[in-house]
């Protein structure tokens, strides 16, 4: 009995604490680093604006006529989910594996789980700012419709925020060093924001949608529109299922492929250090 | 029971043997050094013990657990500190917020004042840790190391990269941890840093320990030969010196002798009946870098010594 009592991965309240401490300097060093602050919140934020600025009182044939106002709202909200969770994340935990960061985590006290809770909790808050401030610009500067069912609004934002969380960190374990990281992940974004019509709308049965379809970018955008479209219910289950399918998978390779030590500086099989995340 | 006890640890990377068969213990309160070359298994070593790595074969306990146990793996960390090769700090926290931030991972932590003033950057509190200096940044490192307040420190060769007086103030950090009953084990491939820190000393080489001791007697340092120098007194031939010289080295002639007492006698006694100087007239043992580099192969060039018979 002693020796079962004696083994306490999970301490209840202490946890729940030691978590919310952990999101708050993931916050701190969110905030404080100007660069990250910018390129996530700032980018969603001014693209909105000059596109929803551009878009007047235009209708888009390829979305039967809804008014392109109501798409932009929607879609930089998944812009803003997208660049937290995927761009913005992969960036960092590459640069903080490979500054030795992680490493230094991994022989510190802190859970494993606790890490990453206190990264989902950072992108849930982060998240939730851009959202607030898109839908008051949208509302307040160009008349948008706020959505008319915000219970999949939320399930929408939720589902995307887990989904890319986990995309995100699969991506920075694939990513083999600190300079390739920004290129890298902006890259596959702008293309994949390119190719979903996230700019401007693309037709649901052309060949552009037949492959964006395959990527969980589209249907992201397609999740967060569609409470934005008052002639719909605001529910959009399959794109919420290929969302949790992507979300899974990047779980898996995840797991594979997580490292918690620099791996640039690893020539030989010597210096490898890989360690599975749960095992 | 000791802190650290390692039985035939073993481990490789694909066909690369990078640990064989090493065995040592730790005992507690007491200050041990793994010195070796680059590649030699220092890390590699540490990083087992640390759970960082798995191991191939071999018993290891460290502070009553089996480092490679991921269910017991947070108590473990909970009673060890690491300080490791590389820089591994948040820029854009101050240096009170990152010893504040790690200390809330422990349960039973330092103030985070006390850590500051061990390491000396009360100064420096409230600067982000970007515009630290290389040095003070490390010292930062070797807080952070501390601040959970361990019962066992792993330092990874924890100076490389100081200036000389950055070197003794670590140094002096360490030795008061130790003061204070903490266990430590430090890579290092400085001598005088294992000579003046160290309890005891393990020469690992190519992932074997070849030798194992306190610093003083390590590799028979302390029985051994002694080496005799002199300056060669002017107007005498080497042959008719009253001891056979083992070398020349220039000006410099070297006597190696296990008898050194008689030796000394022989020749002083010659040198005041004579008249003849035996200048800058020295005896020593060989040091720990002459130890450390027969231990590890190194060869010196025989072409540098003139070899008298």
């Amino acid at each position: 009995m002693s020796a079962t009592a004696a083994i306490r991965p999970i301490r209840g309240v202490d946890d729940l604490r030691l978590v919310g401490r952990q999101i708050r300097y993931e916050q701190i060093s969110f905030w404080l680093n100007p660069i990250s602050a910018i390129f996530t919140i700032g980018f969603s934020v001014v693209f909105m604006i000059l596109l929803e600025a551009s878009a007047g009182s235009s209708r888009s044939s390829n979305l039967a006529n809804l008014k392109l106002i109501q798409y932009y709202a929607g879609g930089f909200i998944a812009y803003g989910v997208m660049s937290t969770c995927f761009n913005q994340l992969a960036i960092s935990l590459v640069v903080r594996r490979e500054m030795g960061l992680l490493k230094r985590l991994r022989l510190s006290p802190l859970p494993t789980w606790a890490l990453f809770a206190a990264i989902l909790g950072n992108a849930v808050i982060i998240t939730a700012i851009q959202v607030v401030a898109l839908l008051l610009i949208g509302r307040i500067g160009y008349h948008v419709v706020l959505p008319h069912n915000w219970a999949a609004f939320v399930v929408a934002l939720v589902v995307g925020v887990v989904a890319f969380t986990a995309i995100g960190i699969a991506m920075s374990t694939v990513i083999p060093n600190q300079e390739a990281a920004g290129p890298l992940v902006s890259i596959v974004f702008f293309i994949l924001l390119f190719l979903s019509g996230l700019w401007y709308p693309i037709a649901a049965k052309s060949g552009l949608a037949q492959i964006a379809s395959v990527f969980p970018v589209r249907h992201m955008i397609l999740a967060m529109l569609a409470p934005f479209d008052p002639r719909k219910s605001g529910w959009a289950g399959n794109d919420l299922l290929i969302m949790a399918i992507w979300g899974v998978g990047a779980l898996l390779v995840a797991s594979r492929r997580w490292a918690w030590a620099p791996r640039a500086a690893q020539g030989s099989g010597l210096t490898r250090r890989r360690l599975g995340l749960f095992r | 029971m000791s802190t650290v006890s390692v039985e035939h640890l073993s481990k490789s990377y694909g066909a690369t043997t990078a640990v064989e068969d090493v065995s040592f213990v730790v005992e507690s309160g007491e200050v041990f050094a793994l010195l070796g070359p680059n590649g030699a298994g220092k890390t590699t070593t540490i990083e087992i013990l640390e759970g960082f790595r798995s191991r191939d074969r071999g018993d290891v306990k460290v502070l009553g657990f089996d480092p490679g146990d991921r269910l017991r793996a947070r108590e473990l960390r909970e009673r060890m500190g690491v300080v490791l090769q590389e820089l591994a700090v948040e820029p854009f926290l101050s240096v009170r917020q990152a010893l504040a931030r790690n200390a809330g991972y422990y349960p039973n932590p330092r103030s985070v004042d006390e850590v500051l003033q061990l390491i000396g950057l009360e100064q420096k509190a409230s600067a982000k840790v970007k515009s630290l200096s290389g040095g003070q940044q490390r010292r930062l490192d070797l807080g952070l190391g501390i601040v959970g307040n361990p019962e066992l420190m792993f330092l990874d060769e924890p100076t490389t990269g100081f200036d000389p007086s950055a070197r003794r103030g670590a140094w002096d950090l360490v030795r008061s941890l130790t003061r204070g009953g903490t266990t430590v084990i430090l890579t290092t491939h400085y001598m005088d840093e294992a000579e003046a820190l160290a309890d005891r000393v393990a020469v690992i080489n190519a992932g074997t320990i070849v030798a194992e001791g306190t610093p003083e007697s390590l590799g028979g340092r302390d029985v051994g030969e002694a080496s005799i120098r002199f300056v060669l007194p002017t107007g005498v031939a080497v042959s008719d010196m009253p001891v056979a010289l083992t070398s020349v080295h220039g000006e410099l002639g070297e006597i190696r002798t296990d008898r050194e007492i008689e030796v000394l006698a022989a020749l002083t006694t010659w040198a005041l009946e004579g008249g003849h100087e035996l200048r800058s007239l020295t005896v020593e043992r060989s040091t720990l870098e002459d130890v450390y580099l027969r231990l590890t192969g190194y060869q010196a060039a025989s072409a540098t010594e003139a070899v008298v018979t």
